[in-house]
């Protein structure tokens, strides 16, 4: 053995060398793989027919789509919705939270249900019974026609309003999740000291739990917001005239029309402007605590 | 890199639409009528009339050969329609010729075009809507077999094409609800215009193609020989004058709610719905036949299938004088070959018993050429103030 092989024993045995790739790692290869397969591969295939069809397209499905005012209008209604409706989830959402973290445990596990409970049936059931709801002959304008307090339906459904109704309800969860989990992590002690030391529950409020929960709000938004830029069912169910979302025309081209190519150029565009919204959180927020705060202990 | 076509068709839409949110699994977008048919209708037994006129052709197609050993996969719409479409067409077939059926209830233009690009068809027959089957898919198609099929008995007012023939006819109608109308009948798509003759909101059809720019211009005035090529800017000026009351509806079974419901009073819908407003949910619902759209549904051949031959067999028999009115027995969609006579009992409920000089009929071809610019009309007036 030489000096040099003993040296690099010693030093590997004390932890100072490590192995260049740690071996768990390698438990991931299936899923990395499959990722590639399944996701990467096609989504490249997919994208780079927005370019290819019909042949020699180049960039000109791009030129179509902003060239179209109209469905450039729906591509930033689309967006004002999914605005909307993120700004909606955290208004319910975060007091939500913050009400599951002081209750009781017992009391903390019956409102996660609450909040778990619609995810298990169906999107397009719970998008119906909106509709049944918020109708001109639903429920609410049947009451309140019986009652004599109106003589005409509210506008209750067909409205934007109606859209983010129901955009809220189903995607609450992923708003609160999020929140829930950080604020769980926050340690009540910092709150009795607040006290302690003569802050009022309101000032404690703003100054421990609101920043230290921040992290959670911001997740939760940019998770509402990404996934409510694909809707298309209950804006379609639930809005008017005006409140169509991109996917809509996205599935229109891709599945009827055939026209691949536009079809997936406005895939692309709507999959790089998320990016771009990602990216940007990305600054704000540690893309970490989006996708695993829910899980987390 | 064609494998990944088939990939590619559903993260097209899945991965990157719906996937990527729980935006849902159903997908109440535009697609053909009859992906939403008439719920049941009662099994009413007898023949469907006789097989006329007996030429060369009709009685080969008629008669099909035995083939045993062979199995045809049928795609069509499911439900109600595609079972009337079993009873009426396949198990016949099969006991004469030994034919096996094997269906798929989700017929897609996508799909077709995703199984001709990967190279792996395996559709045999499809029934697809009038939006498909022109020359702008026969790259997806096999050319019709003309020498077994009747072409010259077929209704002339619907677009057959050397890659597709029609295999029933359904109407676009005006459907209302008769508490709303308070027992008065409109005579027509002006009176769906008129909101003072006659309250209510009004159902359509949230798809530019589905026949509201043609009702538009009819209730204006405008005669139904000469819709085409459509004059959108007329169309959008007199839909403007109704706009604040419309209910957009985007699948059979949602028109079928809001006119059954009396959420609208009248509604643009797919005669099997209203009948099933009236026949099966026992609605007081109508159909106003006058001014009506007679479209059809297709069958198509996806260009590579190894049962090419058989299939053109297949759709010769369901074509022919003596089939071809069949479904009928089963829902209230009607034949395609002029000779072909539905069940007596039945005919009022047709939309092909119905027509007269008032009907009109989509011009599918340019529908299709067009769709571009008839589609920017639509949102841009949609989303216009």
């Amino acid at each position: 053995m030489s000096d040099a092989a003993v040296a690099s024993t010693a030093q590997r045995r004390r932890g100072v060398i490590r192995p260049g790739v740690n071996r768990w790692a390698l438990l991931a290869l299936p899923a990395v793989v499959f990722l590639l397969i399944f996701f990467l591969a096609p989504l490249v295939e997919m994208s780079s027919r927005s370019v290819t069809e019909p042949p020699g397209a180049g960039l000109s499905n791009y030129v179509k789509f902003f060239d179209q005012e109209s469905y450039v209008r729906v591509l930033t209604n689309t967006f004002w919705i999914a605005v909307l409706s993120t700004g909606v989830c955290l208004l319910i959402g975060y007091p939500f939270a913050y009400l599951m973290t002081v209750v009781p445990g017992r009391v903390a596990g019956l409102l996660a249900i609450a909040v778990l409970l619609p995810f298990w049936s169906s999107l397009l059931v719970r998008t119906f019974a909106w509709q049944v709801i918020l109708r001109d002959t639903g429920i609410i304008n049947r009451f309140l026609e019986s009652l004599g307090v109106i003589s005409e339906p509210l506008p209750l459904i067909r409205t934007t309003a109606g859209v983010i109704i129901g955009m809220s309800h189903i995607l609450l969860p992923f708003m609160v999740l999020p929140i829930w989990a950080v604020m769980r992590r926050i340690d009540p002690e910092y709150g009795r000291a607040a006290a302690n030391l003569g802050a009022s529950p309101a000032r404690a409020f703003f100054r421990i739990m609101l920043p230290l929960s921040l992290p959670g709000a911001l997740a939760g938004c940019l998770l509402v917001f990404v996934l409510a830029l694909g809707f298309y069912i209950t804006p379609a169910l639930l809005g008017g005239l005006r409140d169509q979302m991109i996917s809509q025309l996205i599935v229109q081209q891709v599945q009827q029309r055939l026209d691949w190519g536009f079809g997936t150029a406005m895939s692309v565009v709507l999959m790089l402007i998320t990016f771009v919204v990602l990216f940007v959180a990305s600054r704000a927020v540690r893309l970490r605590d989006v996708f695993g705060s829910a899980v987390e202990d | 890199m064609r494998r990944w076509t088939s990939f590619t068709a559903s993260l097209a839409t899945i991965a990157i639409v719906t996937g990527c949110s729980s935006g849902g699994s159903a997908t109440p977008i535009p697609t053909a009528p009859a992906s939403a048919p008439a719920a049941s209708a009662p099994a009413a037994s007898g023949s469907a009339g006789p097989g006329a006129s007996a030429s060369g052709a009709a009685s080969a197609a008629c008669n099909p050969p035995k083939q045993d050993g062979v199995t045809l996969t049928f795609s069509s719409f499911g439900g109600v329609y595609q079972d009337a479409q079993k009873k009426a067409w396949q198990e016949p077939y099969t006991q004469l010729t030994g034919v096996q059926f094997q269906n798929d209830e989700n017929s897609s233009n996508a799909t077709i075009k995703a199984q001709v690009e990967a190279g792996q068809v395996t559709w045999d027959v499809v029934d697809v809507g009038n939006d498909f089957g022109l020359d702008a898919n026969k790259e997806l198609l096999e050319p019709l077999d003309y020498s077994l099929i009747p072409k010259a008995e077929m209704n002339a007012d619907l677009t057959l094409s050397d890659w597709r023939v029609p295999d029933i006819t359904y109407g676009v109608v005006l459907g209302y609800n008769t508490d709303k109308t308070a027992g008065k009948v409109p005579a027509g798509w002006a009176d769906y215009f008129d909101t003072t003759k006659f309250p209510g909101k009004r159902g359509a059809w949230d798809y530019s193609e589905g026949g509201m720019f043609e009702f538009a211009l009819m209730a204006d005035g405008v005669k139904p020989a000469d819709l085409y090529p459509l004059d959108l800017a007329r169309a959008t000026k007199k839909l403007d004058t109704i706009k604040d009351d419309l209910v957009f509806w985007s699948s059979g079974a949602e028109s079928q709610e809001l006119i059954g419901s009396g959420e609208v009073a009248m509604t643009m819908i797919w005669n099997g719905r209203a009948w099933s407003a009236k026949n099966i949910d026992h609605k007081p619902v109508e159909i106003q036949w006058n001014q009506q759209i007679v479209t059809a549904d297709y069958l198509v051949v996806p260009k590579g299938t190894p049962n090419k031959d058989a299939a053109m067999k297949f759709i010769a028999y369901a074509s022919c004088a003596a089939n071809n009115a069949k479904p009928s027995e089963y829902i209230p969609y009607g034949p395609t070959n002029n000779n072909s006579k539905p069940n007596p009992d039945k005919v009022k409920d047709l939309s092909v018993s119905n027509a007269d000089e008032n009907s009109a009929y989509f011009d599918d071809k340019y529908l299709i050429d067009n769709f571009d610019a008839v589609d920017a009309a639509w949102q841009a007036w949609k989303g216009g103030s």
